[in-house]
């Protein structure tokens, strides 16, 4: 076995790991943010939150 | 051999660079702050208590919303981007983020930018987004952009309704005020859009977009933007003496208007070398002063009148 063999498919780069990295990063806060949210405006409007008239 | 070669190309995985600064930059963060600020003065003047929470969610969705017609309006234009000067630097003709990606990320936004207001807030706030970005992004920069002269003035219509769509979030329906801030902002657009475009017409000529001046030429757009700003400064005066905005703003509103009126006067006077170049920058700096004190103007009132009541 020779353990230096190159590993097979798509190798990122460094500058690529990190920029997806902080990519992923931003896309966690943004649900993050998105679930804190819905909580608390459902503690705001309480049982009204279920009352949408269109 | 080419076949082949190109082939290969094709099955060979982009990776992406893009950063978080490039997915913001296709936000149009100095548009959206314009749009922040003016929803929330809508939210401001509308009658009714808002809960705080309720008020950050309607300008977050508003703001998120505008940034999601930012970044389909370049995933559509990136192609003219590429040819004008203003906008090369966009992060797709600089080759940072491809047209899809940036196709799924706007319509991602707007999707959850439009559902989380109407969810969370008001349906009708949320539909009126929905058409806010519909009306950008299809109305103005797919069909009218690159058809006619008068781009700008329909299109307009689009960044003028952040305050109507905030000001339903608080009061779920419509009413004669957020209407004015409406046709404020959609009598604003031309003066300071074809003042822009006065001193970038080759960038536009270059892109062939028929803004006014490209079409009609310079001295045309100058009588355009003094009759527009006639308008714009009877429009934006006119709530006063109807008696839906106080004092404190109706004479602020004159005082900027009459400086708005002196700069474009001053456009459509000056028509050649330095002297016009420079009249024309003036008109489209202070633009952008006379419409956020005209705002900040009516937010102010609010904000004192909720300190001391009396003031009211």
């Amino acid at each position: 076995m020779d353990d230096k063999r190159k590993p097979d498919g798509i190798v990122l780069t460094e500058a690529q790991q990190k920029s997806r990295r902080r990519r992923s990063i931003a896309i966690a806060l943004a649900l993050g943010v998105l679930v804190v949210l819905f909580f608390a405006v459902t503690m705001v409007k309480g049982p009204a939150v279920l009352q949408r008239p269109i | 051999m080419s076949v082949v070669d190109h082939n290969a190309i094709e099955l060979t995985p982009r990776i992406s660079e893009a950063d978080v600064g490039d997915y913001i930059a296709l936000l149009k963060p100095r548009v959206m702050s314009l749009v922040i600020f003016t929803a929330l003065v809508g939210l401001l003047i509308a009658p009714v208590h808002v809960h705080p929470v309720l008020a950050f969610t309607t300008i977050l969705c508003i703001a998120v919303g505008a940034g999601a017609s930012g970044a389909l309006n370049m995933w559509y234009e990136s192609d003219i981007d590429a040819l004008m000067s203003r906008t090369a630097n966009r992060p797709i003709p600089r080759g940072r983020i491809t047209r899809p990606e940036a196709l799924a990320f706007g319509v991602t936004l707007a999707f959850f930018s439009v559902m989380t207001l109407g969810i969370l807030v008001d349906w009708l706030a949320g539909a009126l987004l929905a058409f806010t970005i519909f009306f950008y992004v299809v109305v103005y920069t797919m069909a009218l952009k690159r058809w006619t002269a008068q781009n700008i003035v329909i299109g307009g219509a689009a960044g003028a309704l952040p305050p109507v769509v905030a000001w339903a979030a608080a009061t779920g329906s419509l009413s004669i005020e957020p209407l004015l801030l409406f046709l404020i902002i959609f009598f604003w657009t031309p003066p300071h859009f074809w003042a822009l475009a006065l001193f970038r017409s080759d960038d536009y000529a270059r892109a062939g977009v028929p803004m006014l001046p490209v079409i009609a030429g310079p001295d045309a757009t100058r009588l355009q933007i003094l009759l527009y700003t006639v308008v714009l400064v009877v429009v934006a005066v006119a709530p006063w003496p109807l008696g839906y905005f106080d004092a404190v703003y109706g004479i602020t509103s004159l005082m900027l208007g009459s400086g708005m009126l002196v700069l474009a006067v001053n456009v459509y006077r000056y028509r050649q070398g330095s002297q016009a170049l420079r009249a024309t920058r003036k008109l489209f700096a202070f633009s952008i002063v006379y419409l956020f004190a005209l705002f900040a103007t009516l937010a102010l009132e609010v904000v004192a009148r909720a300190i001391a009541p009396s003031i009211g």
